[in-house]
């Protein structure tokens, strides 16, 4: 009976452990991002604003910030100085930031990102049909991509990209990568 | 005298299409009736073809905001929304009907995909604080649009329904 209660004590710790880790890994994760576990990034090949073609796969070897827009959206446009600050935080770091405009001509594309003063170069996904492919939740939306090409995280609309909070995040996948 | 006047702009105001917002513990969702010049306009504004806009001027447009206020995942399903204009029920086409529509009359993959974009996602699962939303097309109607939505909760959908119900809805139209 006494070693009953004993292995009964012992789960009743085990699990309490658990799930005090499980809590500890959940809060790494910042408000609005959630793990996106979904394998391999699906590859595209798209122009960007000066006409330069570019290649997903070619990005191999950094992690990648993934981002969907559109003009349009108006947390899109709220979210592109954030954009601006992160790229700004990340320079010189293994990290690439792709916009993707989602379904716009190239000259509403220029015009946008000319008059918000924001030094932001994007692809241009003109019939839609990439992010038909990607399939974001909604407009903005941001894939997180590792080093391997695989999909990890999924940021839910506009998100203060800026804050310590999300660069401390984002800093730390990085150094996570090169141990 | 002022009191006829204000009863005569009380009983005006019930007959516009207003803006319905519901709060429930869980989540606060939001309708917005859209008038045909303003979806119009935004389409035009966005280069869609005359053909596009002429169907899409026939439509009641209806902009809904899901706001998941629980600390549980809800999940959206607009095959458990029903519609009703005056009480009788009404049909939403699905999004496959448009893309189909859209098809047919030969619209641009372009165009095609932002007015994707532009409706509510047929499934979501909303987690704890998101905000997202999108526009319903109904046939059009001068009668009072009924809605009962639907949402499943928990990760597994076991969760407690939560259903909201509103029939103080009305389409949007330009003054003339």
């Amino acid at each position: 009976m006494k070693l009953k209660q004993i292995f009964t004590l012992w789960v009743f710790v085990l699990s309490i452990f658990s799930s005090l880790t499980l809590n500890a890994d959940n809060s790494k994760v910042p408000f609005g991002i959630r793990h996106y576990d979904i394998g391999s990034a699906q590859n595209f090949i798209l122009n960007d604003i000066d006409g330069e073609k570019f290649e997903l796969n070619d990005y191999k070897g950094r992690w990648v910030f993934l981002h969907f827009w559109a003009s349009w959206c108006g947390p899109c446009r709220e979210e592109m100085p954030a954009i601006q600050k992160l790229a700004d935080e990340m320079k010189g770091e293994k990290f690439q930031i792709i916009m993707i405009n989602t379904a716009e001509d190239e000259d509403t594309v220029f015009e946008f990102l000319g008059s918000i003063n924001v030094d932001l170069n994007s692809l241009l996904d003109v019939d839609g049909q990439v992010t038909e492919v990607w399939k974001p939740r909604g407009l903005p939306t941001s894939f997180l991509i590792n080093p391997d090409g695989h999909v990890k995280y999924q940021a839910i609309g506009g998100r203060e990209w800026g804050n310590p909070v999300y660069i401390n995040f984002l800093k730390k996948l990085l150094q996570a990568d090169v141990k | 005298m002022l009191k006829i006047i204000t009863l005569m702009l009380v009983a005006l105001n019930i007959q516009a299409a207003q803006p319905v917002i519901i709060k429930t513990p869980e989540l606060e969702i939001d309708f917005t009736p859209r008038t045909a010049n303003q979806m119009g306009s935004f389409y035009e504004a966005r280069g869609f073809p005359k053909a596009m806009r002429d169907v899409l001027k026939q439509q009641c447009f209806i902009t809904v905001g899901i706001h998941n206020t629980s600390n549980k995942k809800i999940w959206l399903d607009m095959s458990n929304w029903k519609f009703t204009a005056g009480g009788k029920p009404i049909k939403r086409e699905h999004r496959d009907y448009w893309k189909q529509r859209w098809q047919n009359m030969g619209v641009p993959l372009s165009k095609q995909s932002t007015f994707r974009w532009t409706l509510i996602p047929e499934t979501l699962d909303y987690l704890p604080g998101e905000h997202e939303g999108g526009n319903i097309l109904l046939p059009f109607s001068d009668k009072p649009i009924g809605i009962t939505a639907t949402f499943a909760t928990g990760d597994n959908k076991q969760g407690k329904k939560i259903v909201i119900t509103t029939d103080k809805l009305l389409c949007a139209e330009d003054e003339e």
